[in-house]
């Protein structure tokens, strides 16, 4: 096997692999710190943070020769047989020197600037600076310049590592950010009238490596360090970014892209990005309600799943709806309720939202029309039971033809899903109507029970995005009192006790349904690709 | 050891033979002198990889600033490229004390082009880019002028004087950017960027203009073919300074030089002498001398960037190997700017500091940084506030950043910090005494101290 | 139509052929706005970014990179660059440009009322045997003294003699 040597650890690469000096380091637990380069744009070799020495072992005698002159690993490749020094005199020196440029004429605004405790500047200053201030000093703070609606410009932070450039120009291709200048006056811009105003705008913020681009949505809101971060998935379109729901408290503050090779490589739109604040809205239903005749009359979760299990099963005909908002758990367990009590329920697909056309992006990123992050896992669930894809319209038609139904319809929308016209459609063939959902709609005004159902950020379970690609995650924050998650309220309807563990029911739907039979080895934080074809399962006592 | 400069008065000029000629930027004068004779004779005679063997062999090594050998330079490029194959020719002089490319390029434009011509014929280029410095515009004229008469006389464009090969010549100006002598500087401001040297790897070589093979040339080597083509590599080699005899990798110092002389001499020019003479023959033998009867304290031996010779460092050679030899960077562009006795070392210093400043391209930390804070610390030193901590830091600098040490990405930074080097080192009294003259009160501290407001410096 | 007149643009789309990307006409289009307009605004930055198939903010990113193309307004008809680099520094060349700035009335980067006239410092000329120079519109002025520079000045000021032009046409 072919390998690397980093301060003396072998690295094994894997034939053909070509990785640079930093990731070889990163293999052997060693971090060798840098700001300009980034594994998705070019290199340019320019912070010069990274400068490391280098040389190559001859395999026969184990000599190693080492170059004079230190090379910044992000240009070096890691071919077999290089050795890379991080940890000698020379290489702190450079860091050192490289921290004390930096510094020169950065204001220390730490204090003010939302940056701080994720700074590179900050963690690379104690980790590899001088304690000791030098040169001239003259203290200031940052101007602040307005790049567009979504990103401002702390202009005196920047250490030019150009990465933000070099997205707008290698990602999005879109070229509105550039420098203006030569040498120290050298500064970030935009043109005037032509702000940063491309759909991937946000991700220039997760770029930069100091505090001089500024998340107008995050600015000020909250220090990184009181945050957790969980994984996600963002639930705005079929792509399915993976990403980082961070919170405080079980607030949701900011969704950051998650890095993964399948689907977003490192990056996520704006719209998924800014997605969340339908989370912590006032207008989230709460109460748990239920009509008779003009009035609501409130109730208790303790008592009105088992109220509504018993008057389905007094109607006998079941039809459940499932929005592609839920995860595949969510999903199977309400079908398999609905077949229980009704062996002839109908478990058709929701509305799944569309807006506009896809939008593609220079390095193929795209931004997809459908709306919703579960379509292909929820269609599959309601091909198992029904045999082929059966959505509301061929619902709305049965339930015309047919006598009185009890149906079940899972929201978990972002915004309004449904019109006051389909709504009635399925009023009036209704004999009980059960709604849970997270916002008020016509179909709420017209339910029997109002349940209020969680956000993406309450839920654990699994999505499938348009490439057939599952993703598992865990819930982020607790619901808002009054609020219970689908998966919780199905478990019950379901008569089974105990927390609801997502990863259980998914075991389950794995072996039951084909499709998923790739889901039945525990999912990586990438997620599975459900086209990977899977042996037979030997089959157990 | 290598040997001294065989006798060089009277050296008869063979770059500077036109110049002097009514009309010499003609092509009528050019070719009643015998020009074009060695490119006719190449196109007919010789295949391109056989004239890359004769420049090779000449030990030519380029004009630009890093004397790199120029025929193993043409020799890099891949064998099989299916092209296009590019030539830059960099006219983008502006390492101070330099001229001699405009002597050239307005005085004897066709020994330049014909110089072209012939590289390109080697290398198989069709297209060169001629990179022009905006400040030249006499040169740019006489150059278009030049190369019209060429087209019109079958020596450019299809077919040149009845051969296989084609060339076409295009003039492109820059925009007062000293970094665009550096040849990825170059390269990226023909493709129309801000000019921010490239990494390399990729060479030029391989991956230049528009991504395709390129070679960068400077003006002078140019010429050199040229001369080289019309009176052979003996001729080449009888002058200058062979290689050392004991070091096969000395590709010695070989042919005429202009050497630019200026500042405090009688005699400011460009003289063509073989390479070797040492700084003194030049100021006393072609430079009349120090002027006002004064007498010299330190010389700029190849362009700023080279550093600094004392006095007496007068008598090292001004070739390839020399400067080395006293702590300088080199030859450079042989530019030798002399300084007399009335010379305030911090006012040299604070020259240099502040043309690197202006002229960094900001693309990398110690450059941009460095650079910048040289020049704040002699703003300081000069205004009379300066430390001797100060001398401390700028040796700092000087010793820690450029290519030499792999701290950035391209030479300017090692330019900008040889004159602070060679100064402090070789005149640390002086700035001593002038630090704690001007500044009694403060010279000693260590702790870092306010900088000066920022004014206004470019 | 813009800023960039219908010649402009024929001017600059001459340029087309000689290279193979529309980027590396960047350099000569801003030249050649700069001649006629004697800065080049904002304006014809996204005109000439549209000819060239760039963002504007492309174009700006080059043009500030080099210190030469004035943007708020058009320098003086002439313009006087006077090198403050090493060899004309030791002959005095920083005195001259402070004595030409003093009778012109203006600081380095700045055009004298009239508009005659814009001085700036430029770095080595590249004319170091005529130390101290100064190259104003396409002549090369040189052994510069106070007296030769501010009888420039009155002279350009005054609009006696064209010594110097504001850029030739190439």
């Amino acid at each position: 096997m072919p390998k690397v040597i980093v301060d003396g650890i072998e690295v094994e690469l894997a034939a053909g692999e070509r990785i640079n000096g930093i990731q070889a380091a990163q293999r052997a637990g060693v971090e060798i710190p840098h700001y300009c380069w980034h594994a998705g744009l070019t290199v340019v070799a320019s912070c010069r943070m990274c400068l490391v020495e280098t040389g190559s072992r001859n395999p026969d005698t184990g000599d190693v020769t080492m170059v004079p002159k230190l090379v910044p690993a992000c240009q070096t490749p890691a071919t077999p047989n290089t050795v890379f020094i991080t940890n000698s005199e020379k290489v702190s020196n450079a860091r050192a020197m490289v921290e004390e440029d930096l510094l020169i004429d950065h204001p220390i605004d730490c204090p003010i600037c939302d940056k701080a405790g994720e700074c590179n500047l900050q963690d690379y200053h104690f980790k590899y600076g001088q304690d000791q201030r030098r040169a001239d000093i003259r203290p200031f703070t940052s101007r602040k310049r307005e790049m567009g609606d979504t990103v401002t410009l702390f202009v005196d932070r920047c250490v030019m590592c150009t990465r933000c450039v070099r997205f707008t120009r290698e990602i999005s291709g879109t070229s509105e950010l550039f420098v203006i200048n030569r040498g120290s006056h050298e500064e970030i811009d935009v043109f005037p009238g032509y702000p940063l105003e491309n759909r991937m705008s946000g991700n220039v913020v997760d770029l930069c490596p100091v505090g001089a681009l500024g998340d107008k949505d995050f600015l000020y809101k909250q220090r990184v360090w009181f945050m957790r971060k969980h994984d996600g998935v963002c639930t705005g379109c079929s792509t399915g970014c993976s990403i980082s729901v961070e919170e405080n408290q079980d607030t949701v503050y900011r969704l950051k892209p998650r890095e993964n090779p399948h689907i977003n490589q490192w990056w996520m739109c704006d719209e998924g990005r800014y997605g969340y604040h339908h989370v912590h809205s006032d207008r989230r239903l709460t109460d748990v309600q239920r009509r008779d005749g003009v009035n609501w009359t409130l109730l208790e979760w303790s008592q009105v799943v088992r109220e509504i299990d018993e008057r389905f099963r007094n109607v006998g005909r079941v039809a459940v709806v499932l929005s592609p908002h839920l995860t595949v758990e969510e999903a199977y367990l309400l079908g398999k309720y609905a077949r229980e009590v009704d062996p002839q329920a109908q478990v058709v697909l929701g509305p799944v939202p569309v807006e506009g056309t896809d939008e593609t992006f220079k390095n193929g990123f795209t931004i997809r029309a459908e709306k919703a992050p579960n379509r292909r896992g929820v269609e599959e669930v309601v091909t198992h039971f029904m045999g082929q894809v059966a959505t509301l319209d061929n619902l709305l038609i049965s339930l015309a033809n047919s006598e009185p139904t009890a149906v079940w319809v899972s929201g978990g929308y972002k915004s309004n899903w449904i019109d006051a016209a389909a709504a009635d459609q399925i009023a009036s063939a209704a004999a009980c109507l059960v709604v849970h959902d997270t916002f008020d709609s016509p179909l709420t005004e017209k339910a029997t029970y109002r349940l209020p159902e969680g956000t993406f950020a309450e839920r654990e379970g699994s999505y499938v995005n348009f490439n057939e690609r599952l993703q598992s995650v865990p819930w982020a924050i607790r619901p808002p009192a009054g609020v219970r998650v689908a998966g919780s309220v199905y478990l019950e309807l379901l008569g089974e006790v105990g927390l609801y563990k997502a990863r259980r029911v998914l075991v389950e739907v794995a072996e039951r349904i084909v499709y998923f039979a790739a889901a039945a080895e525990p999912v990586g934080p990438l997620g599975v690709d459900l086209k990977t074809p899977v042996l037979e399962a030997t089959p157990t006592a | 050891m290598t040997t001294a400069a065989k006798q060089i008065m009277p050296f008869e000029p063979v770059l500077l033979a036109n110049i002097h000629k009514p009309d010499s930027h003609t092509l009528r004068v050019y070719e009643a002198g015998g020009g074009y004779q060695g490119l006719r004779k190449v196109l007919k005679e010789k295949t391109p990889t056989e004239f890359i063997e004769v420049v090779k062999s000449s030990n030519l090594r380029g004009r630009g600033g890093a004397g790199f050998p120029t025929g193993l330079k043409w020799s890099f490029l891949p064998k099989d490229h299916p092209g296009p194959v590019y030539m830059c020719i960099n006219a983008d002089e502006s390492e101070p004390g330099t001229f001699n490319n405009r002597i050239l390029m307005e005085l004897d434009p066709h020994q330049v082009i014909e110089g072209i011509i012939l590289s390109c014929y080697a290398t198989k280029a069709v297209t060169a880019y001629l990179y022009i410095r905006v400040e030249y515009p006499t040169c740019y004229q006489r150059l278009q002028q030049a190369i019209d008469e060429c087209y019109a006389a079958n020596l450019l464009g299809k077919n040149i004087a009845g051969s296989d090969f084609s060339l076409d010549i295009f003039l492109h100006r820059g925009a007062a950017a000293y970094i665009c002598g550096e040849e990825t500087g170059l390269i990226e401001s023909l493709e129309g960027k801000r000019a921010w040297p490239r990494i390399k790897p990729p060479f030029p070589a391989v991956e230049g203009v528009f991504r395709k093979p390129t070679v960068v040339n400077n003006i002078e080597t140019a010429a050199c073919v040229t001369q080289i083509a019309a009176r052979g590599v003996e001729w080449f080699k009888s002058i200058g300074v062979p290689s050392d005899p004991n070091n096969p990798r000395d590709p010695g110092s070989y042919g005429p030089k202009l050497y630019c002389l200026s500042g405090h001499v009688n005699k400011p020019g460009c003289y063509e002498a073989p390479l070797g003479i040492t700084c003194r023959q030049l100021i006393d033998e072609y430079g009349g001398g120090i002027w006002k009867g004064r007498k010299a304290k330190a010389a700029i031996p190849g362009g700023i960037s080279m550093g600094l010779f004392t006095e007496a460092e007068f008598d090292t050679p001004l070739d390839f190997a020399g400067p080395g030899k006293v702590g300088c960077l080199g030859l450079g562009t042989a530019a030798v700017v002399v300084l007399d006795e009335t010379v305030s070392m911090v006012d040299f210093l604070h020259n240099s500091c502040r043309f690197f400043a202006h002229e960094s391209c900001g693309q990398c930390t110690p450059c941009r940084e460095g650079t910048h804070w040289s020049l704040s610390m002699l703003e300081r030193i000069k205004a009379g506030k300066g430390r001797l901590k100060d001398l401390d830091l700028l040796l700092e600098i000087g010793d820690t950043i450029g290519i030499i040490p792999g701290t950035t990405i391209c030479g300017l930074s090692d330019g900008a910090a040889w004159p602070i080097k060679n100064a402090i080192r070789k005149f640390r009294p002086e700035f001593e005494e002038y630090i704690k003259r001007t500044n009694p009160t403060g010279y000693m501290v260590t702790e870092a101290v306010n900088a000066l407001p920022v004014v206004a410096l470019h | 139509m813009g800023v960039l007149t219908e010649e402009m643009i024929a001017a600059i789309k001459d340029f087309f052929p000689r290279y193979p990307t529309r980027q590396a006409v960047t350099l000569p289009a801003l030249h050649i706005v700069n001649e006629r307009l004697r800065y080049v605004p904002l304006e014809a930055v996204v005109e000439i970014a549209q000819l060239l198939e760039l963002a504007p903010a492309q174009v700006q990113d080059t043009l500030s990179f080099y210190g030469y193309f004035k943007q708020d307004k058009p320098h003086g008809e002439t313009r006087a660059w006077v090198c403050r680099s090493i060899a004309c520094a030791l002959r005095d060349g920083e005195q001259v440009l402070d004595h030409m700035c003093h009778v012109a009335g203006i600081h380095p980067g700045e055009t004298t009322k009239d508009d005659k006239l814009t001085i700036e410092f430029a770095e080595c000329l590249g004319a170091c045997e005529y130390a101290p120079c100064m190259l104003a519109g396409d002549v090369l002025h040189k052994n510069l003294t106070n007296e030769s520079a501010e009888a420039f000045v009155k002279q350009t000021c005054t609009g006696h003699g064209g010594n110097g032009q504001a850029g030739a046409k190439h």
